[in-house]
């Protein structure tokens, strides 16, 4: 379905999905800038853990202390407030994907990358498949198959005539959505996100280069201006992203987990 | 002329609801950790599952404005 | 409209990229394994020793806090135990000294006693001896006196009175030499 009206700058672009359609690098099939900054995320995230750890100590350094607060973030507010009392098992699990997650998303505004890896879905897919496959394993193993459907399906205390809506609803909600929901929550921020930082550089510069009209040259660093503001609340999206995620991650393990519902 | 697709406007109204929602999750939880900033852990818990539950619908009216 | 079909389904968004995936799941499992082999053990190893540095020194202090409670009772339990003990001993040591001084004085009475017997019993003896010779000597010299007296009876009275004088002369002179022997016995 494809709406027609009068264009107010004729000649401008807009950015759209195309722009997130990026070339081979080196003419390599399917080596595209995503792929490397995965790769570059995991080296990045091990080389600062490995640093921070080099010398051990009772009293950090100032590396260790970085390091020793990122880890101490997720396993003390992420992992232990939502998973309980097992939590220590999920710590290192929790920690990866949140660096992984971060790493990857905070690329969308690092100068000469500016591309967050995970605008394109299929790593948010493949990461909220198997947190979905982690927390269902986990929850049968606690509970057995009934059991854990029970837990996930049954509210206790709810009359029968409720129940009929209910049981299906949570059946979706807690089993079918849920990595759906991970997944593209994720990489539908970083897309919008991406997409907006787009119209406001790609609008400023067509404004200022293409545009042949002063009025417009002369407005064009507001759309720069914004583009910078909007730069900065990316980082903080991004951040906030990666915090949902992991958080969701532990919230879901912490409700199989629990004893009762 | 502009070009763009209608499902979009259908995602824009999908949004609505969730944010609306997803208000009221946040503020219900910030109004608990006020009376009761001990129970900020469990509360958080909670707080973020009711978000994502009203943020589903949003994600679906994406993917609904891109998959239509 | 088959191509701009095509083109629209390759270009939508929501269609992963299989490399992605591929990779970033081996980056990411790589990445767990890595993490979880080396780093995060060291920090939870930092955050028990942390731990175990706070809580044990606490406990280490209040172990100590115990142990001096406890030598402080036994000091205090020996030095009343010590006090108990002196005080016993100088109750035995006043009693004994009591005990050593009513010995003493008892002795000390009897020798005293036995000595003042002694003298007693020298000086009824000295006494008596001194009786007993002076009855001896009186005797002899009142047989003496009276052969004066009758061998100068027919003197008259001056020489008589003369004679007695004398007599009583030579007993003054014999008195001394009589008391002299008894004072030395003694």
């Amino acid at each position: 379905m494809t709406i027609l009206a009068t264009a107010p700058a004729p000649g401008f672009e807009a950015p759209g999905t195309e722009d997130f359609q990026l070339p081979p690098i080196a003419g390599i099939e399917g080596l595209t800038k995503p792929v490397l900054q995965l790769v570059l995320a995991a080296v990045i995230i091990y080389a600062f853990f490995a640093w921070t750890v080099r010398r051990p100590a009772l009293v950090p350094s100032k590396g260790q202390f970085l390091g020793e607060s990122f880890h101490g973030m997720v396993r003390n507010s992420i992992a232990r407030d939502n998973i309980g009392p097992e939590f220590l098992k999920y710590v290192p699990f929790l920690t990866t994907l949140f660096a992984f997650i971060l790493v990857n998303n905070i690329f969308g505004i690092i100068p000469l990358i500016q591309f967050p890896t995970f605008s394109h879905p299929g790593v948010p897919y493949a990461l909220a498949i198997m947190v979905w496959v982690i927390y269902n394993v986990v929850g049968i193993r606690r509970h057995g198959f009934v059991g854990y459907l029970k837990v996930s399906t049954w509210p206790p205390d709810v009359p029968w005539w409720v129940r009929i809506i209910l049981t299906p609803i949570e059946f979706i909600s807690n089993i079918l959505l849920r990595p759906v929901t991970l997944s593209l929550r994720l990489f539908g921020n970083m897309f919008a996100g991406h997409l907006l930082l787009l119209v406001f550089i790609l609008g400023g510069e067509y404004m200022l280069l293409h545009s042949h009209s002063i009025l417009l040259g002369i407005l064009s660093p507001f759309a720069f201006g914004f583009g910078i503001v909007f730069t900065f609340f990316e980082a903080f999206v991004q951040a906030v992203q990666a915090y949902i995620f992991t958080i969701l991650t532990a919230s879901y393990l912490g409700a199989v987990l629990a004893e009762d519902h | 002329m502009i070009t763009g697709n209608l499902n979009v406007i259908g995602y824009g109204l999908s949004a609505i609801g969730p944010g609306i929602g997803v208000g009221i999750v946040f503020a219900a939880f910030i109004n608990g950790v006020a009376r009761q900033p001990e129970a900020r852990g469990q509360l958080q818990g909670i707080a973020f599952i009711g978000f994502a539950l009203s943020e589903a619908l949003a994600i679906l009216g994406l993917v609904m404005a891109f998959a239509l | 409209m088959t191509t701009t079909l095509l083109a629209a389904e390759e270009l939508n968004p929501l269609v992963p990229h299989t490399v992605e995936i591929i990779v970033g799941l081996i980056a990411f499992a790589l990445l767990f394994l890595l993490l979880r082999r080396t780093v995060f053990p060291q920090f939870e190893k930092i955050y028990a020793e942390r731990t175990d540095k706070i809580e044990g020194g606490l406990a280490r202090a209040a172990e100590a806090e115990e142990q001096a409670g406890e030598l402080k009772r036994q000091y205090e339990e020996q030095l009343a135990g010590l006090r108990a003990e002196a005080a016993r001993i100088r109750d035995d040591a006043r009693a004994e000294g009591q005990q050593i001084k009513a010995e003493l004085r008892a002795q000390a009475e009897e020798e005293a006693a036995r000595i003042r017997q002694r003298g007693d019993e020298q000086l009824a003896a000295a006494r008596e001896q001194a009786v007993r010779q002076l009855r001896g000597e009186v005797s002899g010299l009142s047989v003496q006196l009276a052969e004066r007296l009758i061998g100068d009876s027919l003197a008259d009275d001056t020489r008589r009175s003369a004679t007695v004088d004398a007599f009583l002369a030579e007993l003054d002179g014999l008195a001394p030499r009589a008391a002299a022997p008894a004072g030395g016995a003694s």
